[in-house]
């Protein structure tokens, strides 16, 4: 064979491999997609729509990220610096101001009005105000989930106590009455809690998720437009109602240390009912009740996530188009067994009632009316730094001798400049 | 038959010289890529306000350094538990390691397995260190509580009191880092000629007087590397901080770093946790300096 032969076939084969290369390149696209959660049946389900998306689109993938909560914001944000943003991602209420401020979030407005039988007027209105403007649509809530309280029913039932379901049809499933029954069923000499703070984390990430729903029961608020109301009468009654259950009744896991209702250590919890997932294999009967009333009644009290686009992402319209796939009426029924939705068309419907094969219809109505009642978590675009003010002055409230009304009214100083 | 042609010839040092660039090179282009360029780069965007969520920059000048120096009263208090937690460790740290090496550098009975014991941590994984000494000093049910119950005693909430919560990290972070410093001084023990100790012996000099007039003075090369990269290692500690109490409670036991990366990824200032970080960085340099200054002045 001539020099000039294998010269030819060495290009030849450089040639088809770098096209092929190029080709393959071409074809394969991946969507990132950060989430914070961890739970196998969410990620199940979340790759279920991601196929069925695939089913239509061959050459896309999905893979979804996971994130601890706690670092969330940090590690997206850090990604998007690095160069290597996401190209989708969960976003919280509470970021969701400063993430748009600072424009990076994309608008998928266009993409979503424009997709077949999507029906965008679909959305609460009230729910989509974080995550829109006049002209411009920056995320989807796919989770508008209201705080409800898990109850270990096998410990209520051997205490011979009237469970908080049966106090919500009564009408006394109130604060105080969940303070009593946190101190009825603390049981030191078993290791079991009475109640359990928001994830095990209300003194720390979740502290601002603890308190709000006890200070809005009680009447008072965090903040009201650039005005703090944490030093408010109302604001403290309710937070010393909590102090209280940590430190004269010694019910609630105080800071420093761990009692998982999840896990059988504590009678009663608040949290979302995405939580659900997490009693799969639960060794004891449980229940669902929605908040406690207070004095100023009923209080419920949201959180609120959304599918967002980053404006940086390196597949925007693909990415767009996912959302909208995700967003859609079938993906929005689907994942309701888990995430609340803001589709009125889904709330509404008699199969969001038994979407979730774990929750019982009766326990779905609680979520349900929680998302008609109830209000979001305050935001602010400068959360992180009204977090960061707020923290020390939080941790001063977590001590026996803590006085509480004067506490909050430091709080109060020193974030009143950020609001 | 062609002619050979020869290249102009090079010098046998030029060639040693082309030779011994070539075998550095690699390490250096790495030092200068991700070492040298971050450094110059960490000077820049301190003169910067660059906001990370929204990629927007704009020259400042000395803005961040006179905000961080004159307006932000948090920056001092950092600056002082900083100082507090180097205060605590490195003392505590070099009398611990000088002690475990004395006891356990001659080959006595069970010295290479408490020489490993010692060890252990320094190569344990700090999340892992951090995740286990935060059950232990749980409240009620950490370990060190109930051990202390047994005699009588109340502990306290360790790691969720102000004034046990620093003490906490920097007895934990001892007992994660002594290790090292352990090994550097039973090595350099172990380099002091056993003449030495035999001459003043018999010179009548009790076990006191050989280790303050032999043994303290021959280490003092070894005590000086070892205090610097403590109270480098110490100022610059993160993640213990980060794992077991994320700076509270109520900041006391935000440290520098901590700080800065609070202002870099949570508020997005990431100009001014740059500025925050060539200060931190001055401090260092100047402790150092002086450190190497006290010991020449000795000499």
């Amino acid at each position: 064979m001539s020099d000039f032969v294998i010269k030819r076939l060495i290009y030849s084969a450089a040639i088809s491999a770098s096209l092929g290369f190029a080709a393959n390149t071409a074809i394969a696209e991946e969507l990132r997609f950060t989430v914070w959660t961890g739970s196998e049946a969410h990620l199940q389900m979340l790759g279920e729509i991601a196929d069925s998306f695939t089913a239509t689109h061959p050459d896309v993938t999905v893979r979804f990220d996971t994130i601890p909560f706690g670092d969330y914001v940090q590690k997206i944000t850090l990604q998007m610096a690095g160069g290597n943003p996401p190209d989708l991602g969960w976003l919280l209420e509470n970021s969701a101001p400063a993430f748009v401020e600072a424009g990076a979030l994309a608008d998928v407005a266009e993409t979503l009005k424009s997709t077949d039988g999507y029906d965008y007027a679909d959305f609460s209105q009230p729910a989509m105000g974080l995550w829109e403007t006049s002209d411009a649509t920056y995320g989807i809530p796919f989770s508008t989930s209201p705080f409800l309280i898990y109850f270990n029913k096998s410990l209520y039932d051997a205490a011979d106590l009237e469970t908080p379901d049966q106090r919500v049809k009564d009408g006394t499933w109130t604060w105080e009455q969940l303070r009593a029954d946190a101190k009825d069923l603390r049981d030191a000499s078993s290791g079991i809690w009475g109640f359990e703070t928001f994830d095990g984390q209300g003194y720390g990430s979740r502290v601002w998720h603890t308190l709000v729903p006890i200070i809005r029961a009680y009447g008072g608020s965090a903040w009201e437009g650039d005005s703090c109301k944490l030093d408010s009468s109302l604001a403290a009654q309710a937070v010393q109602l909590f102090h209280d259950m940590v430190y004269a009744d010694g019910s609630t896991v105080p800071p420093g240390e761990q009692g998982d209702f999840f896990s059988g250590n504590a009678a009663l919890t608040m949290t979302q009912i995405s939580r659900v997932s997490k009693l799969s294999e639960a060794t004891f009967e449980w229940g669902l009740a929605p908040l406690p009333f207070g004095p100023a009644g009923d209080a419920s009290t949201v959180g609120q996530a959304a599918v967002v686009a980053f404006a940086q992402g390196k597949h925007k319209e693909l990415a767009a188009e996912f959302l909208a796939h995700m967003t859609n009426k079938e993906n929005v029924a689907k994942m309701a067994a888990f995430f609340p939705p803001a589709r009125k068309s889904v709330l509404e419907a008699n199969s969001f009632l038994t979407s979730n094969a774990a929750v019982a219809p009766e326990q779905m109505t609680f979520v349900a009316q929680g998302i008609e009642n109830g209000s979001v978590l305050p935001s602010h675009q400068r959360f992180p730094q009204i977090e960061a003010e707020a923290r020390p002055n939080f941790d001063a409230l977590w001590s026996k001798d803590a006085d509480v009304p004067a506490t909050l009214k430091k709080l109060c100083s020193s974030i009143s400049p950020l609001l | 038959m062609s002619a050979v042609r020869k290249g102009p010839s090079l010098s046998l040092k030029t060639r040693e010289a082309i030779t011994g660039w070539l075998f550095v090179s690699p390490i250096l282009t790495g030092f200068l890529i991700f070492f040298v360029g971050p450094l110059i780069a960490v000077f820049y965007y301190s003169t910067t306000e660059w906001n990370l969520l929204s990629q927007q920059s704009r020259f400042v000048g000395m803005a961040n350094y006179v905000d961080a120096l004159t307006r932000n009263e948090t920056f001092w208090d950092v600056l002082v538990n900083s100082l507090v937690f180097a205060a605590g460790l490195v003392p505590l740290n070099m009398a611990m390691a000088l002690g475990l090496a004395l006891a356990l550098s001659k080959s006595r009975p069970g010295a290479v397995f408490f020489r490993t014991v010692f060890f252990a941590p320094v190569i344990t994984s700090a999340v892992a260190w951090a995740i286990i000494w935060t059950f232990l000093l749980q409240h009620e049910s950490g370990a060190v509580n109930q051990g202390l119950s047994i005699f009588g005693i109340d502990g306290p909430n360790w790691l969720h009191e102000p004034d046990w919560a620093m003490v906490s990290v920097i007895f934990t972070r001892v007992l994660k880092t002594v290790g090292l410093n352990m090994i550097l001084y039973i090595a350099a023990l172990q380099s002091i000629p056993r003449d030495y100790e035999e001459a003043a012996r018999l010179e009548g000099a009790n076990g006191w007087e050989i280790f303050r007039r032999i043994t303290w003075p021959l280490l003092a090369p070894t005590t000086l590397v070892i205090m610097v990269i403590t109270v480098v290692g110490s100022l610059k500690v993160f993640d213990h901080i980060y794992l077991m109490t994320g700076g509270g409670p109520q900041n006391g036991t935000m440290v520098l770093a901590f700080y800065i990366y609070e202002q870099g990824f949570k508020f997005f200032n990431t100009g001014y946790a740059a500025a925050l970080a060539v200060v931190l960085f001055a401090l260092i340099l100047m402790l150092t300096i002086v450190q190497m200054l006290l010991k020449a002045s000795r000499k």
